[in-house]
């Protein structure tokens, strides 16, 4: 025990947030608001909890699962990232990262002359470092694209749009739209929609409040159980919406809608 | 993140259904873990602890919200764990994972007992001893000791 003994059994007790005698436990957490040793004596504690719960590590999740979870973070196709105003992950890394993998791999052919080390692991050192930046790379193009889509999600400000089928379905076809004018993005969410052939997509069509022609506004595919999202940056900025609408259309979309329109707003 | 998920998965689902004892359930905190991560990446924060550790605690605390039927904060509990011990290759892990069976399997029943009642069962300690009839100081230091029998263990 590296922090007070007074303090060791409810310390663990704690830990596992088993502690409930509210007099011990208020006393515990002002001790812990002043007492460093106590602090990391805890994060130990958790360790070793930590360190049981591998003890029942070991069934798998079923393959639904991982297919569930990806469904649900799918918020646009990669492709849909790459058209249009791809989101910008280059500000976010540091200058000296970019640099990185030449620094390793300098001092890797260095380090490989000094001790005579093979030179297929110098490449395999590389390749895993390469890796590491990749991975890197699309962790913080998923960070900052998921801040964005949860400020547009509790953004009071945005323009919020359901749309619903033309002309009604069973189930209910649902479309819930959100549209940031100021910066041109925007965040939809389908429901219940009709699979397409494998040539077809869906295509949301921006209104504009001036009465000028419909402005493309991203294409999607829902998945097989019909739900789908998608954030679509306009090409333009500051374009005031008088609603969406949604057609289908040939992959990989068109400039200029196809008659029917689908999906028109509610009411 | 699929990437995340196929080397992690495992570890969240196997702590959450130990919980819960429900496929179903186990699948949806899976979900929840695993969505919340890629919404908010920042909350594991690597310099305070490692991945795989970090992802158990998390899961057996959300299994126990589901268990109890508490409400689920928004995001990901911020706890720092500083364990040195490795569990981020598959081998480590699963020299991990017999370690501590063979460190549980070789405790006190009545220890090992206290431990999972508050580790897997959610219980508190007033609660152990209610259910057990032992004192509650005896509840205390069984878990106490439990849990610095796997430390040692590891040290």
């Amino acid at each position: 025990m590296n922090g007070h003994p007074q303090y060791a059994e409810s310390l663990a007790l704690y830990a596992l947030g088993a502690l409930d005698n509210p007099k011990e436990l208020a006393e515990l957490e002002a001790h812990l608001g002043t007492c460093g040793d106590c602090r990391r004596e805890l994060e130990a504690l958790r360790a070793d909890a930590a360190l049981l719960a591998f003890s029942a590590v070991g069934p798998k999740p079923p393959e639904r699962a991982r297919q569930r979870l990806l469904n649900a973070i799918a918020a646009e196709p990669r492709a849909e990232r790459r058209k249009g105003r791809p989101v910008v992950v280059g500000r976010l890394r540091s200058r000296w990262l970019s640099f990185a993998p030449i620094a390793v791999m300098l001092l890797l052919a260095v380090f490989s002359l000094l001790l005579g080390l093979n030179v297929r692991n110098v490449q395999r050192e590389l390749r895993h470092a390469r890796e590491r930046e990749s991975q890197l790379h699309d962790q913080l193009a998923e960070a900052q694209h998921a801040q964005e889509v949860l400020a547009m999600l509790t953004d009071p400000s945005a323009m919020r749009v359901k749309l619903v089928s033309i002309p009604q379905a069973r189930p209910q076809p649902l479309i819930q739209t959100i549209y940031k004018p100021e910066n041109g993005h925007i965040l939809m969410m389908a429901d219940n929609l009709a699979p397409l052939p494998a040539n077809k997509v869906y295509e949301l069509w921006l209104l504009p409040a001036n009465g000028h022609a419909p402005m493309p506004a991203g294409t999607f595919k829902p998945d097989a159980n019909g739900a789908g999202m998608m954030w679509h940056p306009m090409e333009t900025a500051g374009i005031d919406a008088k609603g969406f609408a949604v057609t289908i259309e040939q992959d990989p979309g068109s400039q200029t809608p196809t008659p029917p329109i689908v999906m028109a707003p509610a009411g | 993140m699929a990437g995340l998920y196929d080397r992690y998965s495992g570890v969240v689902y196997g702590v959450a259904l130990r919980v819960l004892a429900n496929t179903t359930a186990a699948e949806d905190v899976v979900q929840e873990i695993f969505l919340q991560l890629w919404r908010n990446p920042q909350a594991f924060d690597a310099k305070r602890g490692r991945l795989a550790p970090w992802l158990a605690v998390i899961a057996r605390n959300r299994a126990i919200d589901h268990l109890r039927k508490r409400p689920m904060e928004d995001d990901i509990d911020e706890l720092p764990i500083s364990t040195g011990v490795d569990l981020e290759s598959d081998s480590a892990q699963k020299l991990a994972i017999e370690k501590v069976r063979t460190v549980l399997a070789q405790l006190p029943p009545d220890q090992r007992k206290a431990l999972e009642m508050a580790y897997f069962e959610g219980m508190t300690h007033t609660e152990i001893a209610g259910k057990t009839g032992d004192p509650l100081g005896t509840v205390k230091t069984r878990i106490r000791t439990g849990l610095l029998a796997l430390r040692k263990a590891f040290a």
